[in-house]
């Protein structure tokens, strides 16, 4: 419980650190967003009055007064150039995201800790040396070649066995689930190959590394066969370790998926987030920095969280 | 996308551990034969827990991507065979559909004749046609225009659009200074002597007033509408905006209540995408029926399948301009440095490797513009001269011209290369510096802190950029400035065309800067396409007359 304390103490500090740095950092960037506006044929004074208008001429502090105060009451301010509140524009690009990364995190899971496993298995050297091969491979595969790839097999219009989109999210969103869940299929499978190979390294070490403490013997001198041993014994004292980097490849893919979100046309939110930087709209960018800070908190809190309920010896 | 090991603290030695694992593997297996006795069922469970996950997965994507297509193969045509829906895959997205307050000709290309309409408009040959207004006169001194509206006009929310609104909208305009009001230049006053007459008064004959109309400062708003200008439009348009999806889609329905003839398609959905890629697989799998621009190299593929694509280029007003910093203090404040820039750079060369679309261009006008004259011959390719000028001015190959080159990065790294390399012929020694569009605006555009800049003025009847002393350019000689005002004061437009070119020339003889070539769009559309405007259509994309019929095997 004071642990728990501790801990959303250190969230909250985290959080409003986080804020003062990224409102500097941003005001840093050349360029402003009353320019963009006022375009290559506009007198200077158009673009003062656009700066007035969308009050970029307060006092810095002044903005991030308003900003903060915004926050706390749960509004994360207005995009100046779109003119929609931020949480909505964040809410829809998520609702393509997180369907994606989830997505993505199934079949890399179900691709990683199988083949993980039977890395660890695997009594050959070469049949070994073919996993940690496979590995390597997959990991290394750029995001957007293997995009290509998938979409020169599945999609329509290109492909040899055209069934899947090749870009694009449809216009009525998750109104019409069907294509909704089809666009997504083709970007999930590029991503959850390439995290699928990290996932597979990730399982064999951790499961090497629980069975060098012995308790795989441990198991085995009970009755069980080695596979047996690995999978239920291995597997559940391997778990916090996994959980810890499902967590962090699970923040990490917020952004990391930005590539395929390109390749694909999705308006996810890495996308997003770098048009909003490139227009500088500098409040929706801060608000959706933000938020992703905060989410990267709060998993890891979460995951802090897991790994004492998963692991008893971490108690009190 | 790799998760570090070192994050989970008690857990991250597992690195560590793996020199000895081996061997702890070669111990297990001299169970081996122990193992081969164990009961088989013991290992099974697990194995086929992921197996049906396996199974569920690939399962889940088949169904759904069979059924998919089916669903879309739903899409109904009209009586005549034209699709209902056609959709369009462009690049440049608006950000919000505020025509009024956001500069950017992708707003003018999906708005403007689409949506709002204009006193009047714009011809496929830049030549100004009738739009709301169906007839005009001008009095002899050029200070009075009279324009007669089409009778019936309405807005898409019903209310009638009269002589009222087009006063308003001009007004508002200039008292509240919207985008493109220094447009209207000279204007005394603006009034409706009846419901479909409006009178514009000038304090001085303004030839390019007409012209001005055609774009967004003749744009008619309806004075009693309320609605959100960064989510909605109220136009009088043959298209209303039925859905806005900033930076990626907008949906263009027909407007049931437009005063005039109903457009070809009913629905016309805009795309836009970032990524060429994206944007060349959606055209090949029908997910878009027109694509533009496309680059040379992508269109490749569809050029060479004439039997389903259609492939061309179309005019347009696009300058890439190399801007030199002309400000005293400079290197490139030196004429003679300027004209060496100008003879070292081989054109030909530059549209060669861009695919050959695009034409040569000798000065500040295009070809579509008034006052367009060929000035290619004035600097022709030739590196001696160039090497001559640069020695004159005290720069050669062991003390070679140091310069920058700055630009956005939405025209790609392989321009700047082959810049480098031609100047790097005449003893320049050129660095070139990609940055993102907005770090462009305040360093060249707005600090004029540059060597040399590269931008793509689209912009039609911009020529007066070169008689303004203040934009980045730092170009100031007043013979060009007069000239441009008399052009633009004359009421005769053979003699605006006449002075135009003078200054013009003026301009291109002084290196003001150098034209790298004027910029062709180029389309790819589905054989069965037709009425999408070819030329300049990253400006100005009317949409009425377009209609597309699917091949019947496809």
């Amino acid at each position: 419980m004071k642990y728990l304390a501790r801990r959303l103490l250190l969230f909250v500090v985290g959080l409003f650190a986080i804020s003062v740095v990224i409102f500097l950092a941003l005001r840093v960037l050349p360029g402003d967003i009353a320019t963009i506006m006022a375009g290559l044929n506009s007198p200077p004074e158009r673009v003062e009055a656009l700066r007035a208008q969308m009050g970029l001429d307060r006092q810095l502090i002044v903005q991030y007064g308003a900003w903060i105060a915004g926050l706390v009451r749960g509004d994360f301010g207005t995009a100046m150039l779109t003119g929609q509140p931020v949480a909505a524009l964040v809410g829809t690009r998520a609702a393509i995201t997180f369907p994606l990364i989830i997505l993505g995190l199934i079949i890399a899971l179900a691709i990683g800790i199988p083949t993980g496993c039977a890395a660890v298995l695997a009594r050959s050297p070469r049949a070994r040396a073919v996993y940690q091969g496979v590995a390597i491979v997959g990991g290394a595969v750029p995001a957007l070649w293997g995009g290509l790839i998938l979409i020169l097999l599945f999609a329509r219009g290109s492909g040899l066995i055209p069934i899947l989109p090749a870009s694009g999210f449809p216009q009525a969103g998750w109104a019409d689930p069907g294509r909704a869940l089809a666009s997504l299929v083709l970007p999930a499978l590029t991503v959850g190959v390439i995290v699928g190979a990290s996932m597979m390294r990730y399982t064999r070490s951790a499961l090497q590394s629980v069975a060098s403490t012995g308790t795989i013997e441990m198991a085995m001198a009970c009755g069980m066969t080695r596979t047996q041993a690995l999978t239920r014994v291995g597997l559940r004292l391997a778990m916090p370790q996994l959980v810890s980097v499902i967590g962090l490849t699970f923040a990490e893919m917020i952004t990391g998926v930005m590539v395929i979100e390109n390749l694909f046309a999705l308006p996810g939110i890495g996308s997003g987030l770098v048009d909003d930087l490139g227009h500088r709209d500098l409040i929706a960018v801060q608000s959706e920095l933000f938020m992703l800070a905060a989410f990267f908190l709060v998993i890891g809190l979460l995951v802090d969280i897991a790994h004492r309920a998963l692991d008893p010896r971490l108690g009190d | 996308m790799t998760a570090t090991n070192g994050a989970n603290g008690a857990h991250g030695e597992s690195g560590a551990t793996e020199g000895h694992t081996n061997q702890q593997d070669t111990a297990f297996s001299t169970d081996a034969s122990l193992q081969a006795h164990a009961k088989r069922p013991g290992g099974g469970p697990r194995r086929s827990i992921w197996a049906i996950v396996a199974v569920i997965v690939i399962a889940v994507a088949l169904i759904v991507g069979f059924w998919h297509p089916w669903a879309r193969k739903a899409d109904q045509t009209q009586s005549s065979g034209a699709a209902d829906t056609v959709a369009i895959g462009l690049k440049l997205a608006p950000t919000n559909l505020d025509i009024r307050n956001t500069a950017g000709s992708a707003l003018d290309q999906v708005l403007i004749g689409n949506v709002y309409e204009g006193l009047v408009a714009r011809s496929s040959e830049n030549k100004v046609v009738p739009a709301l207004a169906k007839s005009w006169d001008v009095s002899a001194d050029g200070l009075k225009y009279t324009f007669h509206l089409n009778t019936g006009l309405t807005f898409s929310n019903g209310d009638p659009l009269t002589a009222e609104d087009v006063v308003w909208s001009i007004n508002e305009l200039e008292s509240k200074q919207y985008h493109d009001a220094d447009a209207l230049k000279n204007s005394k006053s603006v009034s409706a002597p009846n419901s479909d007459t409006v009178v514009i008064e000038l304090t001085k004959p303004y030839a390019n007033l007409l012209w001005a109309l055609t774009g967004r400062a003749g744009l008619v708003f309806d004075k009693d509408a309320k609605y959100v200008a960064k989510t909605q439009a109220v136009g009088s348009g043959p298209y209303v905006v039925e859905q806005f999806t900033p930076n990626s889609s907008i949906t263009l329905k027909a407007n049931p209540e437009y005063w005039g003839a109903q457009p070809k398609t009913p629905t016309v959905v805009v795309k836009y995408f970032a990524d060429d890629n994206a944007a060349v697989n959606a055209l090949k799998s029908n997910e878009v029926q027109v694509l533009a621009p496309i680059t040379a190299s992508l269109a490749k593929p569809f050029e060479d399948d004439p039997a389903h694509y259609t492939v061309e280029a179309g005019d347009g007003t696009d300058k890439y301009v190399l801007g030199m910093n002309n400000a005293a203090g400079k290197p490139t404040g030196d004429k003679r440095v300027r004209e060496a820039i100008r003879y070292a750079i081989d054109h030909d060369q530059l549209i060669a490797a861009r695919g050959g679309a695009d034409k040569a261009l000798g000065g500040p006008i295009p070809s579509l513009d008034p006052g367009y004259e060929d000035l290619t011959g004035l600097y022709p390719h030739d590196v001696e001269k160039a090497k001559a000028l640069l020695t004159e001015a005290g720069y050669t190959k062991e003390h070679p011209l140091k310069l920058t080159l700055t630009y956005a990065n939405t025209y790609g790294t392989d321009i700047g290369d082959q810049l480098r390399s031609q100047l790097k012929a005449v003893n320049i020694d050129l660095k070139v510096n990609v940055v993102e569009f907005s770090t462009w605006l305040q360093d060249v555009y707005t600090d004029k802190d540059y060597d040399l800049s590269l931008v793509d003025h689209n912009e039609s009847h911009d020529f007066t950029q070169w008689s303004n002393a203040d934009y980045y350019y730092n170009y100031n000689n007043p013979k060009v400035a007069e000239l441009t005002d008399e052009a633009l004061g004359s009421t005769d437009d053979a003699k605006r065309d006449e002075l135009l070119a003078q200054a013009a020339r003026i301009v291109s003889q002084d290196a003001a800067a150098d034209w790298l070539f004027n910029y062709r769009v180029t389309t790819a559309m589905d054989k069965g396409v037709s009425g999408f405007p070819v030329n300049m259509n990253q400006t100005l994309m009317p949409l009425a007359e377009l209609s597309y019929t699917p091949a019947v095997t496809k």
